[in-house]
């Protein structure tokens, strides 16, 4: 069986249990649900939230260089730290810090395989006791846009029929809904795809137990099944560029794809953007 | 003080921490639905299908006053078991014209939007708005 292009990026349960109280490493916890961290986490670990601290308040963008040094000083995350990175729902919002992180250019980010979910299931324990860390004093070296798409960059990808993989559900792509079913303010005046895509459930990749299926399944998924290549640049969109967050960080550190790209934009942006093309 | 207004404003005293607090204990205060509503709740009907989260609300009345009853099923969701309590708590046993009283943006008055995003606040706005809605149609019933 194939092992993953890079597996070191991910680490077991077992693994972050011996490293609580390693000084070299910081866990983070980021969920969809803002209680579930004051309910019980895991010893010694941070909570960041992904809405109201990962993003920019005012304009929609992700948090500011400086707001992001306060912050991770505030929290008491070095430059150095190793960041390792669960939380709920098969680790949506743990694959969106990640790739928040990697934005920002933080170096050493890691993710628990499994998440919340499966350190819950095999009775692990959890705390609710919050570390004091000492402050540190974290700076930005370089912010890596490569791995971020805008609009202009997506209808220049489109025009020459470069890959794109929507991640939303069959019934938002085919533009029969216009919104997640849940979130009926979150939607766009138009509904469809951007002309090309393919579509890939950003949960195709992940099993029962919140892990990350097998290299041999995902390449069965995303290769065999899409034709997508190692090579190819690929973006990847969804609603709010969060679910897609999920799958760049399978198609990049999982399959290996030297070219990913997330476009945070995503719907929203899209199918609202005056003659911006759709496809039903 | 109506029990709403009381809600309202130990959210606003409350700083960020103190509001998770908060939010939290009104997540372990939702009353668990009776066993006599239980029975009678449909669960397809009851259920607020614009809440991604299993949200289940059943109103009816008793002598007079609105019985509020909800379910929100499972570990996983304790922010939305919170701001569904929040409205069981501030709603449950008043008459029809206090609920239709009340003022229909106060979740966003309670600085709540500030702490969860605009994004959670709308599953839990359709909520309070399934909740206005049973008590308008209770009213027109003969």
């Amino acid at each position: 069986m194939a092992d993953y292009a890079n597996p070191d990026v991910l680490v077991s349960t077992d693994w972050v249990e011996k490293h609580i109280d390693d000084p070299g490493v910081v866990i983070v916890e980021s969920d969809e649900d803002i209680l579930l961290y004051e309910i019980g986490h895991i010893r010694n670990s941070v909570k960041f939230d992904w809405q109201t601290e990962l993003q920019d308040q005012l304009v929609r963008d992700y948090v500011s260089r400086e707001n992001f040094e306060e912050l991770l000083s505030e929290k008491g995350i070095s430059n150095d730290h190793t960041v390792v990175f669960y939380g709920d729902r098969s680790n949506w919002w743990a694959c969106y810090a990640f790739w928040t992180f990697k934005v920002l250019g933080h170096e050493k980010c890691l993710i628990m395989n499994g998440g919340r979910q499966k350190w819950i299931d095999e009775g692990r324990e959890l705390v609710k006791d919050v570390p004091k860390r000492p402050r540190t004093d974290y700076r930005v070296s370089a912010i890596d846009e490569s791995i971020r798409a805008f609009r202009d960059d997506v209808m220049e990808h489109m025009k020459s029929k470069k890959p794109l993989v929507d991640v939303r559900s069959p019934k938002e792509y085919s533009g029969e809904l216009l919104h997640m079913e849940a979130y009926p303010q979150e939607g766009a005046l138009r509904g469809g795809h951007i002309p090309g895509a393919v579509n890939v459930p950003w949960a195709t990749a992940a099993n029962e137990d919140g892990t990350f299926k097998s290299a041999d399944e995902l390449s069965e998924i995303y290769e065999k099944g899409q034709g997508l290549g190692r090579d190819d640049e690929v973006v990847a969109y969804c609603r709010i560029g969060e679910r897609s967050s999920h799958t760049w960080f399978v198609l990049t550190y999982l399959l290996g794809f030297e070219n990913v790209r997330n476009y945070d934009g995503s719907w929203t942006e899209w199918g609202n953007m005056v003659r911006a093309p759709v496809e039903r | 003080m109506t029990r709403l207004e009381k809600i309202v404003g130990e959210f606003r005293e409350a700083d960020r921490q103190g509001m998770i607090e908060l939010l939290r204990d009104y997540s372990e205060d939702l009353p668990e639905v009776p066993e006599r509503v239980l029975e009678r709740m449909d669960r397809d009907s009851s259920r607020v299908h614009e809440c991604e989260t299993p949200v289940f609300i059943w109103v009816e009345t008793e002598n007079g006053a609105v019985r509020i009853f909800a379910d929100v099923p499972g570990p996983d969701f304790p922010t939305v078991k919170g701001l569904v309590s929040i409205l069981v708590n501030a709603f449950d046993g008043l008459s029809p014209g206090e609920i239709e009283a009340a003022p229909a943006d106060f979740i966003s008055s309670m600085g709540l939007v500030e702490l969860l995003g605009m994004r959670r606040i709308w599953g839990i706005s359709a909520v309070y708005s399934r909740i206005r809605d049973e008590v308008k149609r209770i009213r027109k019933e003969p």
